[in-house]
């Protein structure tokens, strides 16, 4: 059976202190200014304080990173399939040689997930550090958390902490997704911790919005000869990014599955 | 939070995830409906890297490392998962060792200043010059002003030791590290208190107070970890801090105190645990004295006294003071570390080490423990004696007590710009930088301008270096063979740590220990540094023959452990050999020997109402750390916490630059507009508004804390004061 490679977030473990995001810069050699992983602070509540004030209450922290989906909005994007989804791993991998650095991938993803590296002109994200799993090392940001609120490994492997982690919190798991598009992360949080406030609608670049957004400009400036560009860029995208795709989508445990033969086994 | 959405995972989900029914990506692909095709990707080859065992530099926990190195270059570093005591982590700061390593600002040559002092003209020289300047320098200073005319300042360092040995055998008496700056009132309160600094063990507490110590930013291993795996596990943390850290956010409960009044609420929990009789009462008898005097001296002061001095609810004091008995011998005070807060921080911290006292939990598990034999032995000197020296330190008898080994930098700062008792006219320091961490910079100024000569070894142009005659470069911890340090907590006891050289020195750098030898045998002191670093790690490890094997293996050595409870039976090192509440010793030197409560000073100006306290953030390890590259992108630049509705009364908006100001001092800053800061008090980071022209990173950045903090000193151990300042804030541009 191939893996299925995830992280399993205790974000009630984690304190904020960044050691994820400068080890995940270290170990890929991520741009100043730019960032493969983050840590959120969820907007702490107002409670009863004394005498009838308000005070802060129970606050916490949400590390997060690529999700490396199961229907991921952002490989759906890409116009050149630079952006796919590994069939060994789960993982979802950006080819540089076929990145064009259009974009469309950073606003594909409703998690935030992707930027443009600013030297190299491509997209960049997580990749699980396939580098220090090849040396039999568990990702940067994982190896290095002091809490170790972040835990990393194969779900499909029910021996692996990530699976025994989530086995042991059945029911109170929960994934981040944007509201009306669950693109099937593999980011699972603890519950009692859910992360609030991230993900927002992604752009699809083949939906009626999207190319609202884009034409309107470009009727607006097609004497300009800036247009030029921007409409050899769309018709590059509608061209590659047309097709097979589809993006709606069952969702994944309706599927039918190939593959039964770990049942039994714990 | 519009657009986004948690979905729980279904029973269903959970099945496959668990892999019970797998759902391959590969599988999906063949169904009707079209998912995102999939390939294999290329798979990844490992790093051609060699892994070596160093020790963490960027602050001083010293966490055990592995370097991974690429053609000779380091490339990583990692956690050692073998170093149990820091749980097997690598903060921030830590993995930012690189950039240090590799910090386009590093010194490269000695450097001579050729213009006025802190012009920032420099002269690139040779070491046998520098060297050469160095000792006769140093000569000229001992024959005209003896030997204690030097003074030597170190910092937290593996090397520093040898500063303090050279300081030692050329004849001087005045030596000052960075802890009169920062831990000395709480080590001054545990010592008259137990006899000895014991350490806490949260891996194994129920209940732990954290007043005065956000340990959640202000990152020690393994106690900061620790604290997050216990409230896992129920245990209770209970944070008093005018800011709501990221400590106060994640404990079981934060109550923003009034600054400066812990000890009212330390005294409440006293009189609480006496008056109920929730202590354990025959170890008090055996191990305990003074509870007549202590139970009378708390008589009156009840958590209603209490929380008109703090703020803090009574009843939710007198709970605080139940649950903590109830959860005792395995609750504790925290004794935190930085106590450098208060003229009075030595008797705030005696009354958390006496709260600790009634819990009954010296050398028991979840409370505090006893340092751990650490088998070290000392490689001693025996200095000569100089006959025309002084009797003692500059700032002897300056306060009551002085740690005599410590000193106190802003005592020992007075006398040299005084020159009384007599005068000091030369300054060596090492890796630390007390014109970006004493308070009052323009006084730091002012002592080096009455020196005839200072010279500063160190990784990169500090604030202090800048102000030097002569600066020389030091390589970094990763490039440095280094003796053997033990290391202390109290829930992993003791263990071993040394440094082999990860790559060669960069640039000319070298360690100060050669700089050190250099300097011993020009001055005839040849004798007292006749070794290496590799033969001195040996007689330090003479009691363990299979420590350096192990050391090469694993990068960390555990001596052996005794259980806890050791001490049991045996006399505390105090007169009375008992834990003492009430404090013989100080009665004997006219202090209060029952920690006495006084309100916090008001401001005595009106147009200064903020109290200005100071902190940490897990990417700061104070001015050593916001100038490197990687760092300072997660904290660029320091901004006023500043309450949000003080913020709407002065007229100051999220980000508006702000000006401070104090009677020592202005800054400049942008605000950060905030519920997270009590109303009467304000906070920025250390570290920035630096001076010297070699920090890329920091030169004129935010504002800097030390050019704002009046000088104030614990009136009994000569510990820096630093929340005593109050500032005036207002917007740039207002009238």
């Amino acid at each position: 059976m191939n893996q299925k490679l995830a992280m399993v977030i205790d974000s009630s473990k984690c304190i904020d202190c960044k050691g994820c995001m400068a080890a995940c810069k270290q170990a890929n050699g991520v741009s100043r200014g730019a960032w493969r992983n983050w840590i959120k602070e969820a907007v702490p509540p107002f409670v009863n304080g004394p005498g009838g004030s308000k005070k802060l209450g129970h606050g916490h922290f949400q590390p997060g990173a690529c999700m490396h989906c199961d229907e991921p909005s952002c490989v759906q994007a890409c116009p050149t399939g630079a952006t796919y989804k590994n069939a060994l791993d789960g993982t979802v991998v950006i080819d540089p040689k076929l990145c064009i650095g259009c974009g469309n991938c950073i606003k594909a993803c409703p998690y935030g997930a992707r930027f443009r590296d600013p030297q190299k002109r491509i997209a960049d994200k997580c990749d699980y550090c396939p580098e220090r799993r090849a040396a039999g090392l568990a990702p940067a940001c994982v190896d290095t958390c002091p809490t170790k609120a972040r835990v990393f490994g194969d779900i499909n492997d029910p021996n692996s902490e990530a699976a025994k982690l989530l086995a042991a919190n059945q029911g109170k798991v929960v994934r981040v997704v944007a509201k009306n598009r669950d693109t099937k992360p593999n980011m699972y949080y603890i519950a009692s911790t859910a992360p609030d406030g991230w993900a927002v609608q992604p752009v699809d670049p083949l939906s009626f919005d999207f190319l609202a957004g884009v034409v309107a400009p470009v009727v607006k400036w097609a004497v300009g000869l800036s247009s030029l560009g921007v409409l050899a860029m769309l018709g590059r995208q509608l061209f590659a990014g047309a097709g097979p795709h589809d993006h709606g989508g069952k969702p994944a445990d309706e599927r039918p599955t190939g593959d039964k033969k770990e049942d039994g086994h714990a | 939070m519009s657009d986004s959405d948690t979905s729980q995972i279904s029973r269903r989900d959970f099945m496959r995830l668990a892999g019970a029914a797998a759902t391959t990506v590969a599988a999906s692909a063949m169904t009707a409906v079209a998912a995102p095709e999939a390939k294999a990707a290329p798979a990844a080859t490992a790093p051609n890297w060699e892994s070596k065992f160093s020790v963490c530099d960027m602050c001083f926990n010293r966490c055990g490392l592995i370097a991974r190195v690429e053609k000779g270059v380091i490339t990583k570093l990692d956690p050692n998962p073998k170093f149990t005591k820091s749980r097997g982590m690598l903060c921030a700061r830590g993995n930012a060792g690189v950039a240090q390593v590799y910090d386009p600002d590093r010194l490269k040559t000695p450097m001579l200043r050729v213009g006025k002092r802190g012009e920032g003209k420099w002269k690139s020289i040779s070491w046998d010059e520098a060297l050469e300047l160095a000792a006769s320098k140093m000569k000229d200073i001992a024959a005209k002003h003896t030997r204690c005319g030097m003074l030597f300042s170190a910092g937290a360092d593996m090397q520093s030791g040898f500063v303090n040995r050279f300081a030692e055998v050329f004849g001087s008496f005045n030596v000052t590290s960075h802890e009169s700056l920062c831990l000395l009132s709480g080590n001054r309160a545990f010592v008259d208190t137990f006899g000895d600094v014991p350490l806490p063990d949260v891996r194994n507490s129920k209940y732990v107070i954290l007043a005065g110590a956000n340990r959640l930013e202000a990152l020690v291993t393994p106690d900061s970890m620790d604290l997050v795996t216990i409230m896992k596990e129920g245990a209770k943390v209970v944070v008093l801090d005018p800011r709501y850290t990221k400590s106060a956010a994640l404990a079981s409960e934060w109550h923003a105190i009034r600054p400066g009044t812990d000890m009212a609420f330390m005294l409440a929990l006293a009189h609480v645990i006496i008056t109920e009789k929730l202590y354990d009462a025959k170890y008090i008898d055996e191990r305990v004295s003074g509870l007549d005097k202590l139970a009378a001296h708390v008589a009156e002061l009840t958590p209603a006294w209490a929380e008109e001095q703090t703020g803090i609810p009574a009843a939710d004091i007198a709970r605080i003071a139940r649950e903590l008995a109830a959860a005792a011998p395995a609750s504790m005070v925290y004794p935190g570390r930085r106590t450098s807060d208060y003229e009075n921080s030595t008797q705030i911290r005696r009354s958390f080490a006496i709260v600790n006292a009634l819990l009954g939990n010296y050398d028991r598990p979840g409370g505090l423990v006893p340092a751990r034999p650490a088998g070290l032995k000392k490689v001693p000197a025996e200095p000569p004696w100089y006959d025309d020296n002084p009797p003692g330190r500059v700032d002897a008898g300056s306060v009551p007590l002085l740690f005599d080994e410590e000193g106190s930098f802003v005592l020992t700062r007075d006398a040299v710009i005084k020159g009384a008792p007599y005068p000091i006219k030369g300054w060596f320091v090492y890796k630390t930088n007390p014109m970006a961490t004493a308070p009052e910079r323009q006084k730091t100024r002012e002592m080096i301008d009455k020196l005839d000569f200072m010279m500063v070894v160190d990784i990169t142009m500090s604030d202090t270096a800048w102000m030097a005659d002569l600066v020389l470069p030091a390589p970094s911890a990763m490039e440095r063979t280094d003796p053997v340090q033990a290391l202390q907590s109290g829930a992993e006891g003791a263990c071993l740590v040394w440094r082999d050289a990860v790559i060669p020195p960069l640039y000319e750098s070298r360690p100060v220990f050669d700089i050190l030898k250099a300097l011993a045998g020009k001055l005839g002191l040849g004798e007292f540094f006749d070794f290496d670093i590799p033969a001195y790690r040996l007689k330090q490890l003479a009691a363990f023959p299979e420590a350096a094997e192990i050391l090469k293996r694993d990068g960390v050595f555990y001596p052996p452990n005794p259980p806890l409870g050791g001490t049991d039976g045996q006399p505390f090192k105090t007169p009375s050999q008992k834990i003492e509440l009430y404090c013989s010793r100080y009665e004997g030197m006219g202090l209060d020997p029952l920690p006495v409560y006084a309100p916090p000073k008001a401001s005595p100006d009106a147009a200064r109402k903020f109290r200005l306290v100071a902190g940490r953030s897990a990417c700061v390890t104070q001015g050593s750390s916001t100038n490197n590259p990687l760092l300072s992108e997660f904290e660029p630049e320091n901004t006023l916490w500043l309450n949000d509705e003080a913020a709407k009364e002065l007229g100051v908006k999220q980000g508006d630059v702000v000006l401070v100001e104090s009677p020592v001092g202005k800054g400049e800053l942008k605000a950060l507009v905030t519920p997270k800061i009590r109303k009467d008090t304000v906070y920025m980071l250390s570290g920035f508004g630096s001076i010297s022209g070699g920090l890329s990173h920091t030169k004129g950045v935010g504002a800097s804390i030390v050019e704002l903090m009046e000088t104030r000193f614990d009136s009994i151990c000569g510990n820096s004061a630093i929340h005593e300042t109050f500032l005036s804030v207002k917007k740039k541009g207002a009238a």
